[in-house]
């Protein structure tokens, strides 16, 4: 029988030959080694659907991914909840999104996560194929996954006291 | 209006419009545009333009995509061995289509011919990715326009109308095939969406004994579940005049070529085949290998998309037009049905039979027919499954014939969910890539979306009055063929939200819709 998953995953987004667009699955990779058997760190290539299968069953997610408005200078680090998907659920650019993912979950009873939060930064370039990340990219990179890592300690201490307060309540 | 005022609609005019644009826009300035930006539930971002004239008449529509950059320059001097990898990574879709083409580019490259398990696997592993990547479509990317319908209100055209429609079970249902068949391609590819399975002269492995029983297990029930699919389909949509009045509408018609790959019967065969065409009177046009593709498909460079049209090099560019003058040719489920004089396995025969016979003979020119002949394709790929998934052969341990041969080009054809998906490559003698062409399957469709994007805008929007149910009316012209564009793979969610911005003759915003 397979083990239970861990209670917090983080989730890289990308493609690691488009350019930016491998910036959470570098920063996936920072992350990994950081956090032991609590915390799962997987770099996934994946999109839409396939993404239910890594959410499935965990209490805490973050997501890191690549985002391109045109609204902030690139190294921008931007953050999003559920709560801002729940409120416009048919607001991404195509079906292949996190509000449908979670939309379809919550219809068909699966359970996901309850904390989940995005860290998206802003990159220059999504649509040429190349390996490496632009400067700007490269540089904020040290803050982003900073960033990631407040979130994560966050999780881990909240996980902490409630694995104690389970302890003191069978004791 | 003194200066300032038209300084600040030219700005807005402006930062409202792709820049890409720019050096048209004096003469677009005094027309009205309606921006679908971009197109909902598309795999890849997909935008519509539909510009209006002073009556409020639709004057022209088109799409367009933003176009992956650097594809060859990135591959020259790679060794072709990495294709099939590089190759799935480009596009997060299909790519499991992508590295079968590759593959079978690397076959032809190498001039080796893989044992008939290595066949076999690979025939496995491909039906079950198209069925699978078929039902993500009938069930959550086509089926809010048909399962949720047409004209039901926006905040039900969704996954989760799709759900509340068909029911729970049914959702979980799909849910878990789905899983089930991305295992079964994992268990032979590693990862789905980046495979590590194909090589040039066989498969990386083969199939144990042991798990056999398994994937009959699963093919029996994938053939289960696209009967039941097909049941649904016929419940909600066939049963449903409305939806077949809408169906053959003149609206979402389009007499073209079609193009697809068959067997030696003229049966669709989404792994092997030659590419068979047909003209817009179901006779045969043309019937050729893979390598023979440049001597019949040509691309077509517009001003006004990123993306290149295909047509017919024979009959040569003759605009975007249909019936007997047209050299557009499309793809996918429609055009592979179109193609075939029957199907490769029982129960998708008679559901081809049925199909053919409610949508009055072929070929069927009905675009959005391509929802039911998508399902009809899910029972064939069920249905060959099974035929493999029994074949002593199957379980063979020879599955890779070992290259020799001094490569220098190949050229390797599928049959992607989306349509005929090619890869053409030339290297040195020692392997390195020295020329990469792909002609990617929604390319194949792009000239007949465009006119189908037009045709049916001219056809819904009159005196400049657009509302949602229009705009979702226009839109299902292009999902019908399921297209994918920006090979990209994964979009943040929230990044592009849909706005729809309709210009009055001075170019001032009138109305705009958001979703």
């Amino acid at each position: 029988m397979n083990a239970p998953p861990q209670r917090i995953v983080v989730l890289g987004l990308g493609n690691d030959i488009l350019a930016d667009d491998a910036v959470g699955l570098v920063a996936a990779r920072f992350l990994r080694g950081h956090y032991g058997e609590e915390i799962e760190v997987v770099e996934a290539a994946e999109t839409g659907l396939a993404l239910l299968d890594f959410l499935e069953g965990r209490s805490h997610a973050l997501l890191l991914d690549a985002i391109l408005t045109g609204c902030h200078p690139a190294g921008t680090v931007l953050a999003f909840s559920r709560e801002d998907f729940r409120a416009s659920p048919d607001s991404s650019s195509h079906y292949a999104g996190i509000p449908e993912v979670l939309g379809l979950a919550e219809c068909l009873g699966v359970s996901v996560p309850t904390e989940l939060c995005i860290l998206a930064m802003e990159v220059e370039d999504l649509y040429c194929l190349r390996e490496g990340l632009s400067v700007s990219v490269d540089r904020a990179l040290p803050d982003y996954v900073a960033h990631a890592r407040r979130i994560l300690d966050g999780w881990s201490r909240q996980s902490v006291r409630s694995s104690r307060v389970r302890r003191s309540q069978i004791v | 209006m003194d200066r300032g005022d038209h300084k600040e609609m030219q700005e807005r005019i402006q930062a409202a419009r792709n820049p890409a644009h720019a050096p048209g826009d004096a003469a677009n300035v005094r027309r009205q545009t309606i921006t679908i930006d971009p197109v909902t539930r598309l795999e890849g971002h997909g935008k519509i333009e539909i510009f209006l004239d002073e009556r409020g008449e639709v004057e022209r529509a088109y799409f367009q995509v933003p176009e992956l950059r650097g594809f060859e320059t990135f591959c020259i001097g790679r060794p072709a061995e990495d294709m099939p990898q590089i190759t799935s990574r480009i596009c997060g879709v299909c790519p499991t289509a992508h590295h079968m083409a590759a593959t079978k580019a690397l076959d032809d490259l190498y001039q080796v011919q893989p044992p008939p398990t290595a066949l076999k696997i690979r025939d496995l592993v491909y039906n079950a990715f198209m069925l699978e990547d078929h039902a993500l479509h009938v069930y959550f990317l086509g089926g809010p326009d048909f399962i949720v319908g047409p004209d039901a209100p926006k905040e039900l055209r969704n996954v989760v109308g799709v759900i509340q429609k068909v029911g729970v079970d049914v959702g979980k249902r799909v849910i878990a095939m789905r899983r089930r068949l991305r295992e079964m391609i994992s268990y032979f590819g590693g990862k789905v969406i980046h495979p590590v399975f194909g090589l040039p002269g066989g498969v990386s492995k083969g199939l144990a004994p042991v798990d056999l029983p398994g994937i009959q297990q699963l093919a029996r029930d994938a053939v289960d579940f696209a009967r039941f699919t097909l049941q649904i389909f016929k419940d909600i949509v066939l049963k449903n005049d409305r939806y077949l009045k809408l169906i053959t509408s003149d609206t979402y018609t389009h007499r073209t070529y079609y193009m697809g790959l068959v067997n030696g019967r003229n049966q669709p065969d989404f792994y092997a085949g030659k590419i068979r065409v047909v003209d817009p009177a179901g006779t045969e046009y043309a019937s050729f290998p893979a390598q023979h593709y440049l001597a019949y498909i040509s691309e077509r460079v517009e001003p006004w998309s990123y993306g290149k049209f295909c047509y017919l090099k024979p009959l040569g560019w003759k605009g975007f037009v249909d019936g007997p003058e047209s050299s557009i040719y499309a793809v996918a489920p429609l055009a592979r049905l179109n193609v075939a004089e029957s199907m490769a396995t029982p129960e998708a025969q008679k559901a081809y039979e049925e199909y053919v016979a409610t949508l009055g003979g072929k070929p069927v020119h009905y675009t959005l027919a391509n929802h039911w002949a998508r399902v009809i394709e899910m029972l064939q790929a069920a249905e060959r499954m099974q035929e493999l998934a029994n074949d002593p052969g199957l379980t063979g341990t020879e599955i890779r014939t070992i290259p020799t041969a001094t490569p220098k080009a190949g050229v390797g054809v599928v049959e992607a969910p989306r349509g005929t998906l090619i890869h053409h490559y030339e290297t040195d003698e020692r392997g390195l890539i020295r020329k990469a062409n792909l002609i990617v399957a929604t390319q194949g469709n792009s000239a007949r979306m465009a006119m189908g994007v037009e045709k049916s805008a001219k056809g819904l929007i009159h005196q400049g009055k657009v509302d949602d149910g229009l705009l979702n009316m226009i839109e299902m012209a292009f999902r019908a063929y399921d297209p994918c564009h920006g090979c990209a793979t994964h979009s943040l969610p929230g990044q592009m939200p849909l706005i729809v911005s309709i210009r009055d003759a001075s170019g001032l915003v009138i109305q705009e819709l958001r979703r």
